[in-house]
């Protein structure tokens, strides 16, 4: 069993690093890469989701605000597309720092509405911004392997979000066994009486939410040096957000690889739905569809339905008949 | 006579702008004694236990920890100054396991010896934890869980714990295993202020027992001595205290509840 639980997702990330080998075309690895992408990002989600509660519609803000800082530091300032990557993503999470005090004082339903409010300023400030980011006729970013053609370049970023996906997984299964994981999933079920218990409540929210934004900001830095254009309403779309909840909720918020399985999911059926209908609005009402019947029927998602723990009896001690005779005795 | 650890002197408090509920409340506890509040519903039970953890500030009086004034100190603070308080009904993080409910209750421990030490401690003086170590806590029995919280309660090695009703609930069995490791926590030297709607059954285990109405202790004293005295019977039963006057017994409510 060990060995399988080992050994299992070794063999899935084998057969990952060498699915652009395997599929025909490079349509496929494009929509590979794509769904990777979502996937690292919802895992990154997860960290404050999963582990608080608080569900943030608003991380497409950090998406956007790393992909046009990377686009930024590349076009404006000549920086190299390696160290503008991190540096624009570091930049975010300082940022989600600063958003973060703000924002986690409020709970539920308030923090989902503020979390939108954030994702609608960034996009008004950069559409606004033209002297900058060039407002609503987008950025161009040039392209960091300009040798490549176009299904080389969905190749490599295939593996460079593979990467991020594998960074994302590996923080999330270390906070899930680390104190402070402890200490957030103590928010998620009472966050008073964690506060009551000594658990410093406040500074690992904005924790969590800072390194949740982390990973997203590496995923739109990604992006933008690999679709070279960034458009702000869809950079900073609710959409994204929304995939990233949806995802998350679907395969299972408490699950290292439950964003994962709502990604490969979601990702793929979004695309199918794109080619088979066309540009139309119908993938968007599936996706608002699909998060409704996860939210009424499926709440702990697809992984906790297969893994359910057996509860087994909830009080074992004895029976009343083992009872009895031990009164007698 | 055993040191004074946790002393409530003439508290006043209450909720809001609303009339206090607590009018003037002195209580004393002693390390390695059980004192038992008990008394109607409204009389100011849970508030005082409240006043004392820091959930509720006083509105006048004071609330000494071992000898120094703690009022309007956060529970996070007194809980790191050796008062532990568990709540009303059951308050274990229910999707946690036991091992992570009573790891939580030592949370401020950084040294995992030290921590490791209580634990095994705390497994000892509570065998069901040691029993269920892996289960999942929400899925225990009323009885389990609260040996959970006692369990999670008892991580800091407080010298004063605060119970709030620990046997609502529960079937008469295992209020027996909660009565007897409140026993068993006396025994540790653990200062213990229990509050109680199962009056004679704790006053028969306590060893102090203070009465309380209206916000103040009506009676106190021996608590055996108090579970024979007729008066709290008639308290219980409807009767008046004696310091409130015929006149007022006597006038009939108006309609609606009583408060």
């Amino acid at each position: 069993m060990r060995t399988a639980s080992r050994g299992l997702p070794l063999l899935a990330a084998a057969l990952a690093i060498a699915y652009p080998w395997l599929v025909p075309n490079y349509y496929l690895v494009y929509a590979g890469a794509l769904t990777v992408m979502y996937a690292a990002m919802a895992t990154s989600w997860n960290l404050l989701g999963g582990f608080t509660g608080y569900v943030s519609l608003g991380h497409s803000a950090f998406f956007g605000l790393g992909a046009y800082g990377t686009g930024l530091l590349v076009t404006r300032l000549d920086v190299p597309w390696a160290l503008a990557l991190p540096v624009s993503a570091l930049l975010v999470t300082v940022f989600a720092v600063g958003v973060g005090v703000a924002a986690v004082r409020v709970r539920g339903a308030s923090f989902v509405i503020v979390s939108i409010a954030l994702v609608s300023m960034m996009n008004l400030v950069v559409q606004g911004w033209r002297s900058l980011t060039g407002g609503s006729t987008g950025l161009q970013v040039p392209s960091p392997f300009p040798d490549l053609h176009r299904g080389q370049t969905h190749m490599v970023f295939f593996h460079l979000f593979l990467v991020l996906l594998g960074l994302a997984l590996l923080s999330w299964w270390y906070v899930s066994r680390s104190r402070f994981g402890a200490g957030l999933r103590a928010i998620r079920e009472d966050e008073d009486k964690a506060e009551s218990l000594g658990v410093p409540t406040a500074a690992y929210k904005v924790a969590a939410f800072a390194l949740s934004a982390l990973f997203v900001a590496l995923a739109g830095g990604l992006y933008a040096l690999w679709f070279g254009s960034l458009d702000p309403i869809f950079m900073f779309s609710i959409l994204i957000g929304s995939y990233m909840v949806l995802m998350s909720l679907l395969g299972g918020v408490r699950h290292l690889y439950g964003p994962l399985l709502g990604a490969l999911i979601v990702a793929p059926a979004g695309e199918y739905f794109l080619i088979a209908l066309g540009e139309t609005q119908v993938h968007l009402a599936a996706t608002g569809v699909l998060l409704i019947l996860v939210v009424l029927f499926m709440p702990e998602g697809i992984l906790s339905r297969l893994t359910r723990r057996r509860p087994g009896p909830s009080i074992p001690e004895e029976s009343a008949g083992q009872r009895l005779e031990g009164a007698a005795r | 006579m055993s040191e004074v650890l946790l002393a409530l002197e003439n508290v006043v408090a209450g909720y809001g702008r609303a009339a206090p509920v607590l009018r003037g409340l002195t209580v004393t506890v002693r390390a390695g004694e059980v004192v038992c509040l008990v008394g109607p519903n409204g009389a100011g039970k849970s508030t005082a236990l409240k006043v004392a953890s820091g959930l509720l500030t006083a509105r006048s009086g004071r609330v000494l920890l071992s000898g120094k004034d703690v009022a309007g100190l956060s529970p996070q603070r007194l809980l790191g100054r050796g008062l532990a308080h568990v709540l009303q009904g059951h308050s274990v993080f229910r999707e946690m396991t036991v091992a992570e409910n009573v790891r939580l209750g030592g949370y401020t421990v950084r040294d995992q010896a030290v921590l490791n030490a209580r634990i095994e401690a705390v497994k000892e003086l509570f065998p069901v934890v040691a029993e269920r170590w892996g289960s999942v806590a929400g899925l225990l029995s009323g009885g389990q869980q609260k040996q959970v919280e006692f369990a999670r309660a008892l991580m800091l090695e407080p010298a004063v714990v605060l119970l709030d009703e620990p046997s609502m609930g529960l079937d008469p069995r295992n209020t027996q295993i909660v009565f007897d490791q409140i026993d068993l926590m006396r025994g540790a030297g653990v200062a213990v202020l229990l509050v109680e709607q199962n009056a004679r059954r704790a006053l028969e285990m306590a060893d102090v027992g203070c009465v309380l109405d209206l916000g103040r202790v009506h009676i106190s004293g021996p608590a055996r001595e108090l579970a024979a005295d007729p008066r709290l019977g008639r308290l219980y039963l409807g009767g008046v205290p004696s310091d409130r006057t015929a006149g007022d017994a006597a006038r009939p409510r108006p309609p609606g509840p009583a408060f």
